[in-house]
């Protein structure tokens, strides 16, 4: 029963950590229909700025992240307004294409500015962890799952009550009819892709205070955020957090119970069940297919 | 109709910055210029498949340090003699991206180009695919890192590997631990990656503990690569293990020392194959690295000397003042395969690949690695393999006793 509930403990504060990895991809693909496979790139990068500052000025990583956080926005605004935007109504196939030469760029550059070495963020807190009976809960991951947490439900709080979220979501929904209420639809979707770099760069930050990154992680956190993505329910904040915390528990538990070769088996096979049963994810909405393209 | 002209432009600007960036490792050191025989103008054109880009980019730059390092110093020494000519040796990069299928057609492509003469890529996946090519073409070659018992248990006859085989790694650090261990661990935890050279070292790793009177109580395995061993510890936990071994790759063996501190497993000591002689290891964990004990192929303190880099402490320093950092085993197994290659072309007086091949598998010397002279299956059985721990920040030789800079701390860290 300690087994059964440390790998629960250890499942749930991976998963939070991976829905904030995810989210950002979940939020570009279902507003804006654009798989981005550079997504992965841009996490990473966020775990290298947030390593920068610390091991160069000493800004601890729970500040850096908001750099990073910030650092990634900017940046996701340009990349989507000057190069996505250009394919954002080409076939998908384009924009896979794209995203995905973007990402070798990225990750590329990452190898020569960085090397291939292996990082982490030290913490003071980073080796211990609270006893709860025979369980154990590591301080640094459930740090980082409470701000994994607050993000997502921060970006679930942005998308429903402001006005730039709500145009967000519009814009997903049906962008003719939010080009005729007057939504800026080229800004909304540079923003979108802002805020979903942002996130992920803040993911980033996160990550490597609990794991060691190097640039050959990319395409492992592209991976995981499609899975999460699609679990959850594409463009649904709630779906990455859901989808998020269930590959985590899947993960932990099939590494307990079935040995820990079998854990991206396990979790695929769990993908392609929930598609067979919920082909729009948990908590997607069958919106998304039936949207129109002006 | 929808105007493409600026989706095609972009398409067609990210596409030429990604085949820049993704090929930048191609043809890099290439000193002696294109065409296409082995042996050309005084020059001896020698091939190899690095992991220059991909997962093990990393271990694939310290490699080419090596053999950088190598050419430069056999070059300074004249270059390579064959009977009456002198070649200079001119190794030519290409990138396998570390996957294996690219490596095997990179060293087909070398064979194409009229390269017989290989040295290895890194890691013993690439390697295996590597050497049937190099079997089924007549080429010849020196195997850096690909330590995997399987490589030659296939019956080829034209790989040659300079460093120890993987059965030794995890030996050699149990016999460290046993050695000089007081008290000396009675119960062993094993974690082991998914891929054939770490399953192989736990193997040898788990012979070795029997023999050694301990008692392995756990064995898991975890999936290359991952950063996320919590599961294999969790179970490992409440066996309370005097020692849990790691045969696995860098981030693995982070991972375990990170996490297990993190769920609160505490043995008297760990033991890992690859990661703790590397930099990385002490840089990304600080001091939660203290005490771990490691193994390695070669330290600034093995025995032996060569006419090229004199003895293990010459080439540490030449290393350190060639390219500003310190010399480890990765670089050190690469110019050792090189050294090999370089002194059988001088045996065999000619670059004919089947005489260089014969020459090499009758070479019989010492150098700056240890002991050089392979068995009938292509390994260097001989070669010592020494353990290594962690001690106030830094990697010291605490195996074998003769070579043993420091007493091993034990209970460790």
């Amino acid at each position: 029963m300690t087994q059964f509930l440390q790998a629960t403990v250890n499942g749930l504060l991976d998963g939070g950590l991976l829905a904030l990895v995810a989210v950002g991809f979940s939020l570009v693909w279902g507003v804006m229909n654009i798989v981005n496979l550079a997504h992965g790139a841009f996490v990473l990068i966020g775990a290298y700025i947030g390593w920068k500052l610390d091991s160069s000025a000493g800004i601890p990583p729970l500040l850096a992240m908001f750099v990073a956080a910030a650092a990634l926005l900017g940046v996701g605004y340009l990349v989507q307004r000057y190069l996505i935007n250009l394919v954002v109504n080409a076939p998908i196939w384009m924009t896979l294409l794209l995203t995905f030469g973007l990402s070798l760029v990225l990750v590329n550059g990452l190898v020569l500015l960085f090397t291939g070495d292996f990082r982490s963020i030290p913490t003071s807190y980073g080796s211990d962890g609270l006893t709860l009976g025979d369980v154990r809960i590591p301080y640094g991951r459930l740090i980082a799952f409470a701000i994994a947490i607050a993000f997502t439900l921060g970006l679930v709080w942005f998308m429903d009550r402001t006005r730039l979220g709500l145009a967000i979501k519009a814009t997903g929904m049906d962008r003719g009819a939010a080009r005729l209420m007057g939504v800026k639809v080229r800004r909304v979707y540079g923003l979108t892709f802002g805020i979903a770099a942002g996130l992920a760069g803040a993911a980033g930050a996160i990550y490597g205070t609990v794991d060691t990154f190097s640039p050959a992680d990319a395409g492992g956190f592209t991976l995981q955020s499609f899975v999460i993505a699609v679990l959850g329910g594409l463009g649904n904040m709630w779906g990455a957090l859901a989808g998020g915390l269930l590959l985590g528990v899947v993960q932990a538990w099939s590494g307990q119970y079935l040995g820990g070769t079998l854990i991206n088996a396990v979790a695929f096979a769990v993908l392609v069940t929930v598609l067979i049963v919920r082909p729009a994810g948990l908590l997607g909405k069958p919106y998304y297919e039936a949207r129109v393209e002006v | 109709m929808r105007d493409l002209s600026p989706i095609s432009r972009c398409l067609g600007f990210a596409c030429i910055l990604a085949v820049l960036v993704a090929g930048c490792g191609k043809g890099e050191g290439n000193a002696g210029g294109g065409g296409g025989e082995g042996t050309e103008g005084g020059t001896l054109r020698v091939g190899a498949a690095l992991s220059l880009t991909g997962s093990l980019a990393k271990e694939g730059r310290l490699t080419k340090l090596g053999y950088q390092f190598c050419q430069d110093k056999v070059n300074d020494a004249g270059g390579v003699s064959a009977g009456d000519k002198k070649y200079k040796l001119a190794i030519t990069y290409k990138d396998d991206k570390s996957e294996p299928d690219t490596a095997a057609q990179l060293v087909d492509q070398f064979n194409d180009s009229g390269s017989k003469l290989i040295l290895g890529p890194y890691g013993s996946p690439s390697t295996e695919a590597a050497s049937a090519v190099i079997e089924r073409n007549g080429q010849v070659m020196v195997d850096s890192s690909g330590a995997d018992n399987a490589i030659f248990a296939k019956g080829y006859r034209n790989t040659f590997a300079v460093l120890s085989p993987a059965t030794s790694y995890l030996a050699a650090i149990v016999q460290a631990i046993s050695e000089n261990a007081n008290p000396k661990p009675k119960t062993v935890a094993i974690i082991s990656a998914d891929d054939g050279f770490s399953k192989t070292a736990a193997k040898g790793g788990e012979a070795e503990a029997q023999k050694q009177g301990m008692t392995v109580v756990a064995k898991e395995e975890v999936a290359e690569h991952t950063t996320n061993v919590s599961s294999a510890l969790t179970k490992i936990r409440p066996k309370k293990p005097d020692l849990i071994l790691v045969s696995a790759h860098v981030e693995e063996g982070i991972a375990a020392v990170k996490q297990s501190n993190e769920l609160g497993v505490k043995p008297k000591g760990f033991g890992e194959t690859v990661a703790p002689p590397t930099p990385d290891f002490v840089k990304a964990l600080g001091k939660q690295a203290e005490g771990v004990v490691g193994s390695t192929q070669w330290t600034p303190d093995s025995e032996g000397q060569d006419k090229i880099f004199g003895t293990a402490k010459d080439y540490a320093q030449g290393f350190k003042e060639r390219f500003g950092e310190t010399a480890e085993y990765h670089s050190a197994e690469a110019a050792a395969a090189c050294l090999a290659l370089a002194l059988g072309v001088e045996k065999a007086g000619s670059t004919d690949p089947a005489k260089v091949r014969d020459a090499i598998a009758g070479l019989e010397t010492e150098s700056f690695f240890g002991p050089i002279k392979f068995d009938d299956t292509g390994k260097n059985a001989d070669k010592p393999m020494s353990a290594i721990q962690i001690q106030d920040g830094m990697p010291v030789t605490i195996f074998p006793a003769d070579q043993a800079q420091a007493k091993l701390q034990w209970p460790a860290g």
